[in-house]
């Protein structure tokens, strides 16, 4: 409720916002990325729907895409993305950071 | 029979004036930049914050204050945190003294990326353990954008003293920017801006408002599984006649998931 009325005052501030253009999925077993590798398009938004299989909570973070959120067991959690220029951009896991590995590559 | 004569302020009340508008941005540990993107349930955090100003004039050279505090994630939206504040005044022969208690509140509003402004609430409670010093509450809108790979964030808050020791009894509005550049996870730099206009019902001239900006280095190291180390330094330029001619900052947190 509160988180309501908080972003009902804050209408004004949001003028020319916009949902994301697609939808990618990625999973997260075993402490790895199911893909490990994901295309996108440059220049434009997206969301990116992380799912945790595993029986303990990881964090997925990148620095270059200033991402960093925590996805407990079991959930999944949208990561809004974008528009991005064309290149490659690291991702991980940060509870596992030796196994869960992955970039994407916006094209 | 007295008589009570209120006449015009004498030049020393508008010193003293002057003086309590200052206050606010004299070498206060919040001097961070509060992201409304950084709030994970069960995501616990502890903190500690510092600042120490330095002047020419030794009776504006001196003043330091540290904080201490935990917080964490209570949903995905919202983090409460409780601080506690130590400070050292300006000038000769201060101490540092215990400053009270401060029950702080973020309110992440949008998720980050989703619109085009991230935006995010602030509101905080302070409680004084000073004689004579009032309690004050301080909130404000969080706004951060990426470009690129920098990230850009805005704070604007606005404080008042309540209770029953106010000295000043309007609104006083403050704000803070960061600009970062994310180029490297250990350390990316980042410039940023505190200023406080003073009381809004009557804003100093800009000379004798305070604003402080300079350079500032962000990172994080991983620690364990379920862990990083964060930090922040900097050192912040006094731009008006009215700020100290040089500050440095810190803050170092440790941010763990449970």
């Amino acid at each position: 409720m509160l988180r309501v009325l908080l972003m009902a005052a804050a209408i004004p501030l949001m003028a020319g916002s916009a949902m994301a253009d697609g939808e990618l999925h990625v999973t997260i077993k075993d402490h790895k990325f199911q893909p490990d590798r994901l295309e996108v398009p440059s220049g434009a938004k997206f969301k990116l729907l992380v799912k945790n299989e595993d029986s303990t909570a990881e964090e997925f973070e990148s620095f270059e895409l200033n991402r960093e959120k925590v996805v407990p067991p079991g959930q999944e959690i949208p990561v809004f993305l974008g528009p991005l220029d064309k290149g490659e951009y690291s991702y991980f896991g940060d509870f596992h950071q030796d196994t869960a590995k992955g970039v994407l590559i916006a094209k | 029979m007295g008589m009570t004569v209120i006449g015009r302020p004498s030049g020393l009340a508008y010193v003293l004036a002057a003086l309590a508008m200052l206050v606010p941005l004299a070498a206060r540990a919040d001097f961070h930049i509060r992201s409304p993107d950084e709030i994970d349930q069960a995501e616990w955090e502890f903190e500690t914050n510092g600042a120490a100003s330095f002047d020419h004039n030794p009776s504006r050279s001196g003043a330091t204050s540290y904080t201490a505090e935990i917080g964490g994630g209570l949903t995905s939206w919202w983090r409460p945190e409780l601080e506690f504040n130590f400070a050292r005044d300006a000038g000769l022969g201060q101490r540092t003294k215990a400053q009270g208690a401060t029950w702080e509140n973020t309110f992440e509003l949008t998720e980050p990326g989703e619109n085009w402004l991230d935006l995010g609430f602030y509101w905080e409670y302070s409680l004084s353990t000073q004689r004579q010093k009032a309690h004050d509450t301080l909130f404000g809108p969080l706004l951060q954008k990426d470009v690129g790979r920098t990230t850009h964030t805005l704070n604007l808050f606005f404080a008042k003293e309540i209770g029953p020791n106010q000295n000043v009894h309007g609104y006083d509005f403050s704000y803070a920017w960061q600009s970062r550049w994310n180029i490297y996870r250990y350390a990316s730099p980042a410039i940023e801006f505190y200023g406080d206009a003073g009381q809004i019902d009557r804003v100093a001239k800009f000379q004798d408002q305070q604003l402080i900006v300079g350079p500032v280095l962000v990172g994080s190291v991983p620690v364990g599984t379920s862990g990083k180390l964060k930090y922040e330094a900097g050192y912040l330029f006094g731009a008006t006649n009215a700020s100290p001619n040089g500050t440095i900052r810190w803050k170092l947190e440790w941010e763990t998931h449970f």
